[in-house]
C-alpha cells in the first residue's frame, strides 16, 4: 500500500531515509496476539545508535520551544549534559526502529492496533554515540471487555549495559492474523 | 521555574500545554517516531479500515502521551536547572484524537512521595482533553524534586 508521498517533506534524519515506512509490507510475519507467548524475551532485530538529530526530531514533532531541547548550540553550552534533552517518549523512536519487521513484539506495527496504555520510565538520559540494544519480553496478554491486550517490556541498555529507560507497552490487538488481514486487506 | 521538594504543595498547578492534531503535525510525528501505522497518515486507508470506528485519521497514541508529559516537563525542565528530573510516564487514552483536533492538557501536583533526601518524587495528574472538551488521555507524571 503506497504511503503517501506528502510525508517526504518530514524526512530530516539518516534513520528515517532508510527506514521502511510501509507498515503493510512484511504483517504476515508480525507476531500476533493468540501467538505471543507470556515470558518470552529476545532482542530486536536492530541496535540503535543516539544521535543528534534523532533527538532533534523528535523535540520539534512535540512542540518543544526550550532552546535545551531544539538548539543544539544552545545545548552544547547550558544543557546538564552538554547535548539536547530528550523527550521522555523519545524511546518510541528506539522501539520502532530497533523491533524491526519479523520476531518478537512485531505487533507494535499491527494495522488494527488501538493503544490503551503505556508506561514509561526513566532511568538516566540518552547520550550521543550510546549504541541502544533494546530487549522485549513478552509481559502481559489478556482479554478485557473482549478485547485482546498483549504488553511487552522494553529495556533499553546501552553498549555498557547500563539500563536507560523501559517501557511497558500494550496494545488491543486483532486477535488473529486472519483478523489482521481483514484491516491489512481494507 | 523548577522549585524543591519542600516547597512544593499538592494541588500546585501548571500551565497549559496545547497541542494542533492537524494532518501535518500528525505527519511530522509519525516520521519522527517512525511509528508509520497508516491509521495515522493514510487518509484513503483509514476511510476504509474504521478502526476507531470514524473514517478519518487519528493521532498517535504516544504523541497524546509526549503532550501529557510536555506539561511537566516545559514547566520544570526534562532535567531541572536545580537537578529536577523527569522519573515516570503512565499514560492512558480514553478517547481517539481526530484529525484537526486541538489539544489543550492540564496538570496539578497529586502526591509527595517521602522516599529520604536526594530521593523525593512528586505525582503529577495531568489530563489531555479535545475542543469539545472530551478526556481524549491522563498520565501520572513522576518528578524527581531537589530536597
Amino acid at each position: 500500500m503506497p504511503v503517501p508521498s506528502r510525508l517526504d517533506r518530514y524526512v530530516e534524519t539518516e534513520k528515517q531515509k532508510h527506514f521502511s515506512r510501509d507498515f503493510m509490507i512484511g504483517w504476515e510475519r508480525y507476531e500476533t496476539w493468540d501467538e505471543a507467548t507470556v515470558g518470552q524475551s529476545g532482542l530486536a532485530q536492530r541496535t540503535f545508535e543516539i544521535t543528534e538529530e534523532d533527538i532533534l526530531d523528535y523535540n520539534w514533532a512535540c512542540g518543544e520551544t526550550d532552546p535545551l531541547m531544539i538548539d543544539p548550540a544552545f545545548a552544547r553550552q547550558h544543557s546538564p549534559t552538554g547535548e539536547l534533552l530528550q523527550h521522555p517518549v523519545f524511546v518510541t523512536t528506539i522501539a520502532f526502529y530497533s523491533l524491526g519487521e519479523k520476531g518478537i513484539g512485531t505487533w507494535i506495527r499491527t494495522p488494527g492496533a488501538r493503544n490503551p496504555q503505556q508506561r514509561i520510565e526513566i532511568v538516566e538520559p540518552f547520550r550521543y554515540g550510546e549504541i541502544i540494544s533494546t530487549t522485549i519480553t513478552t509481559a502481559d496478554k489478556f482479554t478485557q471487555r473482549g478485547k485482546p491486550y498483549l504488553q511487552m517490556l522494553l529495556d533499553f541498555r546501552n553498549e555498557s549495559s547500563v539500563l536507560k529507560a523501559r517501557w511497558w507497552c500494550s496494545l488491543i490487538l486483532p486477535a488473529t492474523r486472519a483478523d489482521v488481514a481483514r484491516f491489512a486487506n481494507a | 521555574m523548577p522549585i524543591s521538594f519542600a516547597e512544593i504543595q499538592a494541588g500546585h498547578s501548571f500551565p497549559p500545554v496545547v497541542q494542533s492534531y492537524a494532518q501535518p503535525a500528525i505527519d511530522h510525528y509519525a516520521l519522527a517516531s517512525l511509528d508509520m501505522n497508516p491509521v495515522h497518515t493514510n487518509e484513503d486507508w483509514a476511510a476504509r479500515a474504521k478502526v476507531f470506528g470514524i473514517p478519518e485519521t487519528v493521532g498517535h497514541g504516544m504523541m497524546t502521551m509526549s503532550t501529557l508529559a510536555s506539561v511537566v516537563t516545559r514547566a520544570w525542565g526534562v532535567i531541572g536547572k536545580n537537578g529536577g528530573s523527569i522519573r515516570f510516564v503512565d499514560a492512558k487514552f480514553t478517547k481517539p484524537v481526530k484529525v484537526g483536533e486541538t489539544v489543550t492538557a492540564t496538570g496539578k501536583v497529586k502526591q509527595k512521595h517521602y522516599f529520604g533526601p536526594g530521593k523525593n518524587w512528586v505525582q503529577v495528574d495531568v489530563e489531555a482533553r479535545d475542543a469539545t472538551g472530551d478526556l481524549i488521555g491522563l498520565a501520572e507524571v513522576g518528578y524527581n524534586l531537589p530536597d
